[in-house]
């Protein structure tokens, strides 16, 4: 009995011993590093990463866009714009990713807090928040002597050990949830029917005066850098814009500054863009227009009235960008003003692919249902004229979503390239291209952890802490340096799960999965160097290719244990949605026929 | 809401409001009357009044008879119809005034107790906007409409040709030409979304009067009248909206055969509610009253107005019978 019980409290103290020893292991990353970097923490540059919520890839100026974004395309100017970087298809596992550098599926997004399937509840890697086995990169950079701030979106867990605050950032004002009213706290559901914010860890019971997301945001990080401004320490900014998602709230005075510039339709908005973009060399001369998505119609079939009401979203959309813009024109004349902006890099992108799905009408749009109830008394100010007020909800809908993506296929919440490649900007001192330079080398959302902690002078502490999960990203070190055009081989490749779809990007090709209607439901394969906007299917012409690239597919699935889910948002959508078909320009003739005009000399009165 | 029932909503709401209200009735429009909507557009006004106070109501000058009493049915049809002139919002209308009077009145010198019935004179109105939205061509247009500071050119005249009995001092017709001046002027306050909507609305005028050479066999020649209409308008919800009416009459002195008498100088105030009651209809209920009219020479005269405004657009009209198919 006696050794029984020895037995039990010698397993007892060594795994309290175990514990303690990996606390402190992980305090120890933190803090040593902190002590080194303490010294020579001017030289370092302080870092700001603006991440915009489903902005698009041709939403910029300086990608292409109409929309006016001068203060982003001044950042591209100065420093060099990526066109082949990757996100995720949806907000928090790109965010996940961002802040861990460790895959979905391993750093508890491996679906969205929304849609755990039955089949991934409880496994770690999906418990719908960040999980406690990553550490993230404000922790780290924290550790290295940077002060860590964020402002914005957070969507990755609302517990008091999952909020902003305990995962790293020193100050923070933050938006728990992945949406609602930038004006209030109104959230989306009856269910959640209040939104949730934090500053600096408390949990928020109103909201300050005057606050509109974009503005409050902003002010509080520009209050944040200005407080600790005489340490001489650098600084991290992960700036989490709310904007451009919907719902489209936006103060009067941005709404209309765009007054039917969009009644002429997205196809025309499409064409526009990509010639820019060509122009530009943002995308390569002979590039094709993806598809238009067979559900949406050709504009030139519209009504005035449609035409008017579809338009005008667009322009509320313009809108948010450049409503974003000017903020973070604020955010970069203040750093002027303090004498920190040529010490600061900028990484700017958006966290997914345009939304293109009317996330209101899945949510409210059943009458009678409890959401729409709820929305009947939050959310009805529908009227045009209301659109960007308290209790107007706005999305564009998927037909200029697509036009957000240009020249890509699809949006957000999909694998194909206008779900998951995203315009991206890197300006600042660490960034030794040529200014204004285009780079196409393959890019990922994840690279951006073993980056930045080597500008910041340290590492992840895989090392000392073997347990936690490995890095999947690649520093970008080499090409910013202007040492490399790509931070990848041919043979490296980046892979996606999420809702069941799947992709694998490796050098030109892609593979991808997509449930119908979107997708097959079968693998297709891409040459996205001849074919950027996934028009042809490759799939049966290069067997082998398909079978190495699935090759790379079935060591990502082990690798990460990737659990495809039992249920989702795709369960009903194939008989939901118009039956798929090809969209061939041209076709019906009927709509595109005009009036006959005979000449003039044959027209003649009927005779008596 | 879809597009459609948006712009049907805009409208109806608009179309009514626009539709013509009787002039007469304390010389006063309720609030709204001025929006624009889209061109092409047409109403026909039904207009109830129940009037009572010292003065004849049909005849726009006022001329206050001191001591009398006179009560007034009053009713009017009519029509409007709104087009672009040069790009600008424009309205055309007809209105036939119709109905009963009958009271105690002093003329020259005579006292008078007597009534009178039948069909007024008919006035033609014209209005054209010459600052604020350009004129909605198109359903885009309409739906962009937005007054912010809108001000118009209004010109009315009547026809003598109501009718009229030169031995009585009381008339439907006033057996003379007159007509009126303005500048309807707009300032929203606030967004322009149907259930909030906000206006201070003002219609500075002048009434321009001929003579009437054979008023109880003398000369009857009247003053120009000017005249301030102020109008607070609010939505209480997308259909439903009230105004607290207000007018400040000023000259008008009418001289017969030579004896001035008093210039007005007077205040009235009122309330209207406003209900659209479907895309085609709309209804208000309004009641006004002079204030200041204690003194013998004052105008009094207090309304209960209720009017009834039937619209159509030839392309409501076409949705229409598209979704009875």
């Amino acid at each position: 009995m006696k050794t029984e019980m020895r037995h039990a409290m010698r397993v007892i103290v060594r795994k309290k011993l175990q514990s303690l020893l990996g606390m402190l292991g992980l305090v120890a990353a933190v803090i040593v590093p902190a002590m080194a970097y303490a010294e020579d923490a001017p030289r370092r540059p302080n870092i700001v990463i603006i991440l915009a919520d489903d902005m698009g890839f041709a939403d910029m100026g300086s990608f292409g866009s109409e929309i006016k974004t001068p203060n982003l395309d001044s950042l591209a100017k100065a420093g060099t714009r990526f066109t082949n970087f990757y996100t995720h298809a949806s907000c928090s596992p790109t965010r996940s990713m961002l802040l861990s550098g460790v895959d979905t599926h391993l750093n508890g997004l491996g679906n969205m807090n929304e849609w755990i399937a039955p089949n991934q509840a409880g496994v770690p890697g999906y418990e719908g928040n960040l999980n406690n086995r990553v550490v993230t990169m404000p922790q780290l950079l924290k550790g290295a002597g940077y002060h860590t701030y964020m402002v914005g979106k957070w969507h990755m867990g609302k517990a008091p050990d999952q909020i902003p605050a305990a995962r790293g950032f020193e100050r923070d004002f933050s938006l728990l949830d992945g949406g609602g009213s930038y004006w209030d706290m109104t959230n989306i559901t009856a269910a959640v029917p209040k939104s949730l914010f934090t500053e600096d860890g408390r949990y928020l019971t109103k909201l300050p005066e005057d606050y509109y997301a974009t503005k409050t945001y902003t002010d509080k990080l520009i209050g944040f850098i200005d407080a600790n401004r005489g340490d001489g320490k650098p600084f991290f900014a992960y700036v989490a814009h709310q904007a451009p998602h919907d719902p489209y709230h936006l103060p009067r005075d941005w709404r209309n500054r765009h007054p039917g510039e969009y009644d002429k339709g997205w196809d025309q908005v499409r064409q526009e863009r990509l010639k820019r973009q060509v122009e530009m060399g943002i995308m390569p001369a002979g590039t094709e227009l993806a598809e238009r998505m067979w559900f949406v119609p050709d504009p030139i079939v519209l009504a005035p009235a449609s035409r008017y009401i579809l338009g005008k979203k667009m322009e509320l959309y313009a809108g948010m960008v450049e409503n974003m813009d000017f903020h973070v024109g604020r955010l970069i004349d203040h750093l002027k003003k303090i004498g920190e902006y040529e010490n600061t890099i900028f990484i700017f992108f958006g966290d997914n692919g345009a939304e293109g799905t009317d996330l209101f009408g899945m949510i409210a749009g059943s009458p009678g249902s409890r959401d729409n109830l709820y929305a009947a008394i939050t959310w009805s100010q529908t009227h045009p004229n209301a659109w960007g007020d308290p209790g107007s909800w706005v999305g564009y809908g998927p037909m200029w979503a697509q036009v957000s993506m240009t020249p890509f296929s699809q949006f957000k919440g999909q694998l194909a390239e206008g779900g998951i490649r995203n315009a991206l900007i890197v300006s600042g001192p660490n960034v030794k291209r040529p200014a204004g330079s285009i780079n196409d080398g393959l890019m990922h959302v994840a690279d951006l952890m073993p980056t930045l902690l080597e500008v910041a002078g340290t590492s992840y502490p895989k090392a000392s802490q073997p347990d936690l999960p490995p890095l999947i990203g690649k520093s970008w070190g080499p090409v910013l340096a202007g040492k490399a055009d790509s931070v990848r081989t041919e043979q490296d490749y980046l892979a996606w799960e999420v809702f069941g779809n799947r992709a694998v990007r490796q050098g030109d090709w892609k593979l991808r999965w997509q449930l119908k209607p979107y997708g097959k439901s079968d693998w297709e394969l891409f040459n996205l160097a001849k074919d950027p906007a996934e028009r042809n299917d490759l799939a049966a012409q290069n067997p082998d290719k398909l079978k190495a690239m699935l090759v790379a597919w079935e060591s990502y699935v082990k690798a990460n244990n990737v659990i495809l889910p039992s249920r989702g948002p795709y369960d009903t959508l194939e008989k939901d949605m118009p039956q798929r078909v090809t969209v061939h320009p041209g076709f019906p003739p009927l709509i595109y026929q005009r009036q006959f005009v005979p000449p003039k000399e044959m027209l003649a009165d009927p005779k008596p | 809401m879809k597009p459609i029932n948006w712009l049907r909503l805009v409208f109806a709401t608009m179309l009514a409001a626009s539709a013509l209200f009787p002039p007469q009735a304390l010389a006063q429009v309720p609030g709204r009357f001025y929006w624009k909507n889209l061109s092409g557009g047409n109403a026909l006004p039904l207009i109830y009044n129940s009037m009572s106070g010292n003065t004849n109501p049909f005849d726009p000058s006022h001329t206050v008879s001191p001591g009398g009493s006179v009560d007034a049915t009053l009713a009017m049809a009519g029509y409007a119809h709104t087009f672009t002139l040069a790009d600008r919002s424009a309205m055309a209308a007809v209105i036939f005034p119709m109905g009963r009077i009958s009271g105690q009145v002093t003329a020259a010198g005579n006292a008078f107790n007597q009534s009178a019935s039948g069909f007024g004179d008919p006035t033609l109105e014209f209005n054209l906007n010459v600052l604020g939205p350009p004129a909605q061509k198109n359903i885009p247009d309409a739906l962009r409409y937005e007054p912010g500071v809108s001000i118009d050119l209004l010109a009315d005249l009547a026809l003598p040709v109501g009718e009229y009995d030169s031995s009585k001092p009381l008339n439907i017709g006033q057996n003379r030409w007159y007509g009126r001046l303005g500048m309807p002027t707009i300032f929203q306050i606030g967004p322009w979304v149907p259930g909030r909507r906000t206006t201070l609305e003002f219609l500075p005028a002048v009434w321009l009067f001929g003579d009437n050479d054979d008023y109880v066999g003398q000369t009857m020649e009247t003053d120009p009248l000017f005249q301030l209409d102020a109008h607070l308008t609010r939505d209480f919800t997308s259909r439903a909206w009230g105004s607290l009416d207000a007018s400040w009459y000023s000259g008008g002195q009418a001289t017969i055969n030579g004896v001035q008498g008093e210039k007005l100088n007077n205040l009235g105030i009122g309330f209207t509610f406003g209900y659209t009651v479907n895309d085609s209809l709309n209804l208000t209920f309004g009641y006004k009253s002079t204030i200041n009219d204690t003194g013998p020479g004052d105008l009094r005269m207090d309304s209960f107005m209720v009017t009834l405004v039937y619209g159509w657009h030839p392309l409501i009209e076409g949705f229409k019978r598209l979704e009875d198919e």
